[in-house]
């Protein structure tokens, strides 16, 4: 078995490696266009990990992610508009306000359980979205509030493209962090019974309130990155198809992995932009993937594919504890 | 005082309908136990299927368009809860509270972006039940508005002896009390979920197609009445269905009251819909069970 171990290692590492040197050196062989399609699948990976890990890990399923994002991108494009405050500080700026929201929202989450979870977090989403959209003497409405850019210098993308690769690794192997740490073993237990997860000691209030936190950050943090990126925002990136969309990758990737939600959301946006000519048939396709994802395949289809190849996930873990029961 | 009175006759006309479609929340939550977040998108097949009947068949009366408009929303409910939902109930699906919510989710995102694919962005508006409008001295009201309402409380009067006197009606409240003491009398839990599902989906379709001439019918103009059968059921209770019909009038009530008081005539319209949803958020907050709902 060791020797296994070893080789799974080693191929795990070689193909990460590998994968990032690809991503690094894309921009080289990238025309502009697909280079901007690059940019926002790789926002759309940071999106749909961050929810993985909020819905997938901590069971919370929460509809109000890309209010999250909303929140990042408008703080920082009303930070930039009336206060003139760089693009860099707004997004921090953006990031922190997210995450202040999301420990308000987790807090007042704390006694609901899913169903009306989802219908609270629909309800704060929605509300948020008309209170942009109707201030539009403040927010600019429709209209589309502008936004500086972060790199004001080039108008080549090419230093976006490196700064979303840079902030979803980063946010990528900070979750991975969490989620293999002693507060990932928490989420879980708590997704699996809270009753059992507060009788066996953990303290339930404090770790929901910090996946919504957490993730609301993330979520801020692309969002600012997105509204400062594409230079214009209105309320209707917070509409509730984007976050069916969002949920859509998160889930054909598979939930239950932060790196498959990734993916998912990369290929997922990826294929949205090659299947243009199909309109909106592509979304129904993508709808009826979801569907039947669902209802056959819970775990996703990514998640599954990473498992054979590199081994991991519930079957070999089974299997290892067999080992060492042994 | 004219004013309010109108005001108030506005809204209860509005809210009746509002309370049908909420109804089908109802019918569905307590018999399946599932909020179904696909019931916007039921609400938007309904104007469609009225639209595409009544022009089919040139002549036949616009209302009649509505029950058929019904019939047809509700077989394909019932079509979709045996694929998608009856699984879960065999016991299928690993983690059913969490299947239940993607799914109807996904399935909203199927339904809508189907709409968008076969019926094209650019609205439809089947044609009006009856031209014109009523005075009735301190409002005029459009008949459109005031055949919907009439037809609405005709339904839920219907309803109410379905429930309440039929042998369907008490098949179905025995499920929703205790689902095992039901099985043991004999009664069918899974041929009951079709049912209901396509009773809801159907009830969903009938208030669509009957505001489809007043409001006009585009693919995502289910996303706004969904959210409002949610605040509504959530206000009046889960699973009860006097708690439905209150929820809804309460709820046109209050969006009318705040859209005819509200001095910033722009921002009242758009904000109307705030408001329910500022009340739906409190009610979850402070007493998730609801106006009507029991205890769990």
């Amino acid at each position: 078995m060791k020797t296994n171990d070893r080789r799974t290692r080693l191929l795990k590492w070689t193909s990460g490696i590998l994968i990032l040197i690809l991503l690094v050196v894309a921009p080289i062989f990238l025309p502009d266009y697909w280079l901007h399609v690059s940019i926002i699948s790789l926002f759309y990976a940071l999106m749909a990990s961050s929810w993985s890990l909020l819905a997938g890990y901590a069971g919370l399923f929460s509809l109000a992610h890309i209010a999250f994002m909303g929140i990042g991108a408008y703080t920082s494009g009303l930070l930039g508009y009336y206060l003139g405050v760089p693009p860099v500080l707004g997004i921090i700026v953006g990031t922190l306000a997210s995450g202040f929201v999301g420990l308000i929202i987790g807090f007042l989450c704390l006694r609901l359980k899913s169903t009306y979870l989802a219908l609270f977090t629909i309800a704060f989403a929605e509300i948020l979205r008309i209170v942009i959209k109707s201030e539009h003497m403040f927010t600019r409405g429709d209209k589309g509030l502008r936004l500086d850019p972060i790199f004001p210098d080039t108008i080549s993308r090419v230093p976006y493209y490196y700064l979303i690769l840079a902030l979803l690794l980063v946010c990528l192997a900070f979750m991975f962090w969490i989620v293999r740490s002693r507060i990932g073993i928490f989420l879980r237990a708590i997704r699996e019974d809270e009753t059992a997860a507060a009788a066996r000691g953990v303290d339930v209030v404090k770790y929901k309130i910090l996946a919504f936190i957490i993730t609301s950050m993330i979520a801020g943090l692309a969002g600012g990155f997105y509204a400062h990126y594409t230079s214009i925002i209105t309320p209707n990136i917070m509409v509730l198809l984007q976050m069916d969309l969002l949920l859509a990758m998160a889930i054909i990737g598979g939930m239950e992995s932060l790196v498959a939600a990734a993916i998912g959301g990369f290929i997922i946006e990826y294929s949205l932009e090659v299947l243009r000519v199909l309109e909106f048939w592509r979304m129904v396709a993508f709808g009826v993937l979801l569907v039947v994802t669902l209802r056959f395949a819970q775990n996703g289809l990514i998640a599954p594919l990473l498992n054979r190849i590199y081994g991991g996930g519930p079957k070999a873990e089974l299997r290892k504890r067999e080992e060492e029961a042994a | 005082m004219d004013y309010f009175l109108s005001l108030v006759i506005s809204g209860l006309t509005i809210g009746i309908i509002y309370s049908l479609m909420a109804l089908g929340l109802t019918l569905i939550y307590s018999i399946l136990r599932v909020i179904n977040f696909a019931h916007g998108e039921f609400y938007m097949l309904g104007g469609y299927a009225s639209y595409y009947i009544l022009t089919a068949f040139v002549g036949i009366p616009p209302l009649l368009g509505v029950p058929l408009a019904g019939l047809v929303v509700m077989s394909i409910g019932m079509l979709l809860e045996r694929a998608l939902l009856r699984p879960m109930h065999l016991g299928k699906i690993e983690r059913p509270g969490e299947y239940a919510i993607l799914i109807t989710l996904g399935l909203s995102f199927v339904i809508q972006n189907l709409a968008l694919a076969i019926f094209g962005p650019y609205p439809v508006r089947p044609p009006s039940f009856l031209e014109g409008t009523f005075d009735l001295g301190i409002l005029k009201i459009s008949a459109d508005r005031t055949v919907a309402a009439f037809f609405s409380l005709l339904l839920l009067a219907a309803l109410y002896y379905l429930i309440t006197y039929t042998w369907l009606g008490k098949a179905l409240r025995a499920v929703s009390q205790d689902k095992d003491a039901a099985s043991v009398v004999g009664i069918n839990q899974l041929s009951m979920n079709s049912i209901a599902f396509g009773m809801g989906a159907g009830l969903a379709a009938v208030s669509g197609a009957l505001l489809a001439p007043i409001f006009s019918v585009i693919p995502t103009s289910g996303a706004l009445p969904g959210i409002r059968s949610y605040v509504i059921v959530v206000l009046g209770g889960l699973g009860s269905i006097p708690g439905s019909v209150l929820g809804g009038l309460i709820l046109g009530l209050v969006e009318n009251l705040v859209t005819g008081y509200l001095p910033d005539i722009n921002r009242a319209v758009t904000y109307k819909n705030v408001f329910g949803l500022i009340i739906f958020a409190i009610i979850l907050l402070v007493r998730p069970r609801g106006l009507l709902g029991r205890e769990e």
